[in-house]
């Protein structure tokens, strides 16, 4: 009986062509719509952890506010970490590559102008973990061997002098020249920022400034699955050095991993949800098409009746064809949404500044296509079941009636 | 069997309405329609003729009233066990042919035999076989659209008769085909009804009419026996 409904539903539908291919078409857009979105959202959480945890076994420590507050950000932080705190860090089982930020205010002259800076120094290996996928304007990172040669952000070569600084020139800061090698790229709004980043590496630092202020420590960890324990640890011995419960806070990959994660959960929802917008347009579409069927079907309706047909194989019928316009339409879409999820991330590679995911791909799971085809064929079932209840409850009568 | 009647109605009655506005379309209507039986109903329209028809054929449930189909009283049925009647007992032939339109022959006649659940092989067969009967063997995998009017009326007995029933009921079956296609057709119902099936004609056409066995005109809602 199934296998005669469906056989019914088809002739139906091919007698309807274009209306069907029509209203296939708003269940295709709906599902390309998830589809590609959801694989962009994996896409973007895959790129995030597949970086984030090449960096797994490092702990960065930092003063106050915590990592978010003071990475990169240029900022000066009030406190600074002391020789002891190192040497705890240092003495602390199971680390290795134990390593410094510093910080420090200076003035800088260019072009004439001099102004405040906050100045930063790094070791060149923790700069190359911290800056090698970030963008670069111009120029390139520094290395192990180079000398008087900065790398500054987006905001210090463009808005903080009167000219625009380029590559190859020299600032003047604290009365010492140094070459600016290296320009990023605009950063914006984002806690990552380096625009406002003046950058050198600590022998400069150190030997400039004469002091050395540490205001984040990196380090590593020989086994990966220690480092959250040795962080905890680290923590409350440089608070404990220090007599006070927030002076340092101790920030592992894992957990900055886990809210990056969460964030882009949240987004990819978002987006998921905005989809959904188009399908719900789209089971309306459906509905639409199959009343006005009943409405001129009418007359079918009541043939069928009358020849034996009852409420349930009538109602079967206009649900079948719900279905299958909405699963072939979310097979359509599934195939529109794995080319279109290419398109969207050639757009957005290409005109969005995504820092250091750059090379974003989208990934298909297999979870978003089952996901996909269920909640098609639920669209189907859900818009024709209105429309299929008006049809069954139609008189047969009206079959025989005269016109 | 018990009882030699397929049809008897006990004082059937259809109102539409409430009072004062009530309209008597049948009024009080008592029959007996034996085996075999060949009866035309007559009458004038907005006689009740169809309201007779839809209540003889289960599409319609009386005012008051029973109806009863080999023995069983089918006026307190719910709409599905209505369903199970009208393809188990009854052939339906109607003015327009009313064919399936998306379907061909074949189907349209497969498809009353699938929903009284017949498997599909045996299905095919007894199509081929019924359209074999009504001589339209060569037009099997023909739409609806592609048959003149009385190739539709044929594929239409042919689908009458699918599931055995024990009653076909015509209605106005020579209304809308030329006086060949006609004659065609009655000749076709009067076969089988020499081969034992029970005929009831609706028509107004008194020479098809005067061609049934009995005859039954209908006034004003009231059934009266018509002898020729």
């Amino acid at each position: 009986m199934f296998k005669d409904h469906v056989k019914l539903a088809i002739k139906n539908l091919q007698h309807r062509m274009s209306r069907s291919l029509l209203t296939l078409l708003g269940i295709a857009i709906g599902i390309m719509a998830i589809i590609s979105l959801m694989a962009l959202g994996e896409g973007m959480q895959q790129a995030v952890t597949g970086e984030l945890s090449s960096l797994s076994d490092v702990i960065v420590v930092s003063t106050g506010g915590g990592f978010f507050s003071s990475f990169g950000s240029g900022g000066t932080p009030s406190e600074y970490f002391t020789d002891r705190d190192i040497a705890t860090v240092e003495r602390t089982q199971g680390v290795r590559d134990v390593s410094t930020q510093l910080s420090a205010s200076a003035f800088a002259e260019y072009n004439g102008k001099k102004t405040l800076i906050s100045l930063t120094g790094m070791d060149v290996m923790v700069m190359t973990l911290q800056y090698s996928n970030q963008r670069l304007e111009s120029g390139d990172l520094l290395t192990e061997n180079d000398q008087n040669q900065i790398m500054i952000g987006y905001g210090i070569a463009h808005d903080t002098f009167e000219a625009d600084v380029s590559i190859g020139e020299r600032i003047t800061i604290n009365g010492k020249k140094f070459f600016v090698s290296g320009i990023f790229a605009k950063q914006g709004m984002s806690g990552f920022s380096s625009d406002s980043l003046v950058l050198m590496n600590s022998r400069d630092f150190k030997k400039l400034t004469g002091q050395s202020n540490i205001s984040i420590i990196y380090l590593r960890v020989n086994d990966v699955n220690e480092v959250e324990p040795i962080a905890a640890r680290i923590q409350d011995a440089i608070n404990q050095n220090h007599g006070r419960k927030d002076f340092a806070r101790a920030t592992t990959m894992t957990s900055i991993l886990e809210t990056v994660q969460s964030i882009i959960g949240i987004l990819q929802l978002v987006l998921v949800a905005i989809a959904s917008i188009a399908l719900v347009v789209a089971s309306i579409g459906i509905m639409n098409t199959m009343l006005t069927s009943v409405m001129e079907r009418t007359r079918e309706i009541g043939i069928m009746k009358a020849i034996g047909a009852t409420n349930q194989n009538i109602m079967s019928i206009f649900i079948i064809e719900g279905m299958l316009v909405s699963s072939i339409g979310g097979i359509v879409g599934i195939v529109l949404g794995i080319f279109g999820s290419q398109g969207l991330t050639v757009i957005l590679n290409n005109f969005m500044m995504m820092g250091g995911s750059s090379n974003l791909a989208p990934v298909i799971t297999l979870i978003s296509v089952v996901l996909a085809v269920t909640v098609s064929l639920i669209v189907g079932v859900l818009s024709s079941l209105y429309p299929a209840w008006k049809a069954a409850r139609m008189s047969p009568i009206e079959a025989v009636r005269y016109e | 069997m018990m009882n030699t009647n397929v049809i008897v109605t006990e004082n059937l009655s259809k109102t539409y309405g409430k009072p004062p506005l009530q309209v008597f379309a049948l009024r009080q209507t008592n029959l007996y329609i034996k085996h075999g039986d060949y009866i035309a109903i007559i009458g004038p329209s907005g006689s009740g003729k169809s309201t007779l028809m839809n209540l003889l054929g289960c599409l319609d449930k009386p005012t008051t009233g029973k109806i009863f189909i080999e023995g069983h009283d089918v006026s307190t049925l719910n709409e599905n066990e209505l369903a199970r009647i009208r393809r188990e007992k009854i052939g339906f032939i109607f003015q327009k042919y009313n064919l399936i339109p998306t379907l061909n022959a074949l189907e349209n006649i497969e498809l009353s035999m699938g929903f009284a659940g017949v498997d599909s092989q045996l299905r095919t067969e007894k199509a081929k076989k019924l359209l074999e009967m009504v001589d339209l063997s060569k037009r099997l995998t023909h739409k609806p659209s592609e048959l003149s009017g009385g190739e539709q009326q044929r594929v239409a007995i042919a689908r009458a008769l699918a599931n055995d029933p024990s009653i076909i009921l015509a209605d106005e079956p020579t209304g809308n085909v030329d006086t060949k296609s006609g004659e065609n057709i009655m000749s076709i119902l009067e076969e089988i009804n020499r081969e034992g099936e029970t005929i009831i004609v609706v028509s107004h056409n008194m020479t098809i009419a005067q061609r049934a066995k009995r005859v039954l005109r209908i006034q004003d809602g009231v059934v009266t026996e018509e002898y020729v």
